[in-house]
């Protein structure tokens, strides 16, 4: 029998939400199976977070050593190994958060498991496991199955598994003892740096006129200010726009930017990334141009209009001017 | 510093229209136009900028077909010292661990105490090959670096957590750093700098002489296989607005006047 390990994850002694995804996917794909569900927390004082966990999964593992205090991939991997080695077929689900995207790679390799990161479908099918990705700049889907299906990592895109309580028992926690020596880890938390506060709060914006890679390298940026001005909101991008200093790190919206609740969101030029989808909250009314009609910015979109930013952001300014007289 | 720089040769579909190839298991690539994928291109634009502040040397190497020489001629136009191709057609169908493998046995033999990578390639959207790559080393590694200071021995850097959070971290050299896009800004490579580098050799090893054997690479050595893949079902999600520029604009206006756009 297969068995299904969930790793939690935790920053400054919390959980983090990827932990109860990980585990409404274990629980699926435990049920499937027939297998049972652990889940493992390697943490520094691990106890409160144990207790939660234990109400959710009919086992903990538990390791306290305050080398896991932070989620570093360097003591989580050297730790991991040897737990799970002699456990025998298993898979391992993780979120695919910036902290388990360092992770899971090394790990996998360690546990000579084969990996498929970022998936947002889990199936099994004649007693074999699938899973479903996005590739090609996230337009195409594919399913990918395991060579060696006795050890598997998979990590899951946010969003992707809904996770509701469990009104069952309590399971139990076993405590192991840390598998980790002495020795100093080749990789060492320093501490953390905290975001940069800017000028504009885009967060806490009604209205945002987003700008993606579709404005070009040497965009005229007269153009989109004073479209934000006249809808009344808030310039806000995308990550390359960021990267290419056309705009400050605290207009970028995204899963590593700023997540923002507008009433309304205006991404022009912007393809839909998981990654940026990730950081627009509540239910805005999305509306999207794109020369690119499979652009995925489009399905998240209530209204598109297909076609140059550069020739609708002029025309749309001058009809709002004209509906506001 | 002897300092490794993997790049990635992928079809650039960010804006391209796609079809599903007969195979089914891959999307057509003939009409696709090919370049470095992006992250890249800021890991060979770092290492350059730190070969520049302390000296020492940089090496390019791809796992890619015929045409990539283009990208890795570039890079030596950018400031690397050598450019090293690696392709055999048993390379075909490598997964990220089947192409981490090969890049780690050609990297093995070789002086390293920096290798850079990209954190992600967006044709798989993988995100996996520096941190396996890093494992068969045997090496330390971290993704979504920036603010790279290499010192005595080690290294020290930024990585990239949710919400505009960073976490600081020192790292022992050797190591497998994959670098976040924005670090730094890639600079322009002139048509003369090009020019000056036309005459120099780009080897192009092969199974062989990367040292694997064809049972440990393309589909035999890779974990994962590919069943099928497909487009996502058109016309789910937005209404279209249709209509010329102007005839949309002008409805768009519209509807953002009846939902409360316009503030
Ligand atoms: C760990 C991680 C974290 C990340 N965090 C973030 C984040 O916080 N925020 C973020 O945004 N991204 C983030 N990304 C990056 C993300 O994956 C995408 O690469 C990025 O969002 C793409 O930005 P884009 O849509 O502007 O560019 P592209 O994907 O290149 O899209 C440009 C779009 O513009 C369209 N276009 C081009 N020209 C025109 C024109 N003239 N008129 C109309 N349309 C045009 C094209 O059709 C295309 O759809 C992250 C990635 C990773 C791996
Ligand atoms: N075929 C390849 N040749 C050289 N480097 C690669 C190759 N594939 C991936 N890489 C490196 O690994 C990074 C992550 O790629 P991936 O794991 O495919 O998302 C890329 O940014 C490259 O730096």
């Amino acid at each position: 029998m297969k068995q299904i390990f969930v790793l939690a994850e935790h920053r400054k002694q919390q959980l983090r939400d990827t932990t109860w995804e990980a585990i409404a996917a274990g629980r699926k794909v435990a049920g499937e199976f027939g297998a049972e569900l652990t889940c493992i927390l390697l943490a520094s004082n691990p106890d409160g977070m144990a207790d939660q966990l234990a109400k959710e999964c009919p086992k903990v593992l538990v390791v306290d050593d305050p080398k896991f205090e932070t989620f570093n991939s360097d003591a989580l991997i050297k730790a991991l190994a040897p737990i799970l080695k002699d456990r025998g077929p298993f898979m391992l689900i993780m979120g695919n958060s910036n902290s388990v995207i360092d992770l899971a790679p090394g790990l996998s390799v360690a546990l000579d498991a084969a990996l498929a990161t970022d998936c947002f479908g889990l199936e099994v099918q004649d007693g074999k496991l699938q899973t479903l990705r996005q590739i090609y700049s996230y337009k195409v889907n594919s399913v990918v199955s395991f060579k060696d299906a006795e050890r598997v990592v998979v990590t899951l895109r946010a969003g992707s598994f809904p996770f509701a309580p469990a009104a069952g028992q309590a399971g139990s926690v076993e405590k192991i003892a840390s598998p980790l020596g002495a020795e100093p880890l080749r990789k060492r938390f320093l501490n953390y740096v905290e975001a940069e506060k800017g000028d504009v709060d885009i967060a806490s914006a009604d209205i945002i006129v987003s700008l993606g890679r579709g404005i070009g390298d040497e965009p005229e940026m007269e153009a989109f200010e004073s479209l934000a001005e006249t809808l009344g909101g808030v310039l806000a991008c995308s990550r390359p726009i960021v990267d290419k200093s056309i705009l400050p790190k605290y207009h970028q919206v995204g899963t590593s930017g700023v997540e923002v609740k507008p009433k309304v969101y205006l991404a022009l030029g912007i393809s839909g990334a998981f990654q940026h989808i990730g950081g627009i909250k509540g239910s805005p009314l999305i509306i999207a141009v794109n020369k690119d009609p499979r652009a995925p910015i489009f399905r998240v979109a209530q209204y598109g209009i297909v076609g140059d930013l550069h020739q609708v952001v002029p025309a749309l300014e001058a009809k709002i001017k004209e509906l506001k007289k | 510093m002897d300092i490794v720089v993997c790049m990635k040769w992928i079809p650039d579909t960010s804006e391209a229209e796609l079809a599903v190839d007969s195979g089914g298991k891959d999307i057509k690539k003939d009409n696709l136009d090919y370049d470095i994928n992006d992250w890249d291109r800021f890991a060979i634009e770092e290492a350059v900028r730190i070969k520049e502040k302390v000296g020492g040397k940089v090496t390019v190497v791809s796992v890619a077909p015929e045409d990539a020489e283009e990208m890795l001629r570039e890079s030596l136009a950018r400031g690397a010292d050598e450019a090293y191709h690696l392709w055999d057609d048993a390379f075909e169908g490598s997964d990220g661990y089947a192409i981490s493998r090969i890049l780690a046995q050609f990297i093995k033999g070789r002086p390293h105490d920096l290798i850079l990578t990209g954190t992600l390639a967006e044709d798989d959207g993988g995100a996996q090959v520096g941190g396996m790559l890093a494992a068969m080393l045997g090496l330390p590694s971290a993704t979504l670096v920036s603010k790279i200071e290499p010192q005595d021995g080690k290294v020290t850097f930024n990585r990239e957590l949710e919400g505009g959070l960073y976490e600081a971290v020192e790292m022992d050299l050797p190591a497998v750093l994959a670098v976040a896009t924005g670090l730094n800004e890639p600079r322009f490579v002139s048509i003369r700098a090009v020019r000056k580098v036309a005459g120099m050799d780009i080897p192009v090893l092969d199974l062989g002489e990367v040292g694997l054997d064809e049972a440990q690479v393309g589909s035999q050595g890779s974990k994962t296989q590919i069943e099928k893949v497909f487009l996502p079902p058109e016309g789910e999600g937005a209404e279209i607005i249709k209509g010329s520029p102007e005839e949309a604009a002008a409805r768009l206006a519209e509807i953002l006047k009846e939902k409360g756009g316009i503030g």
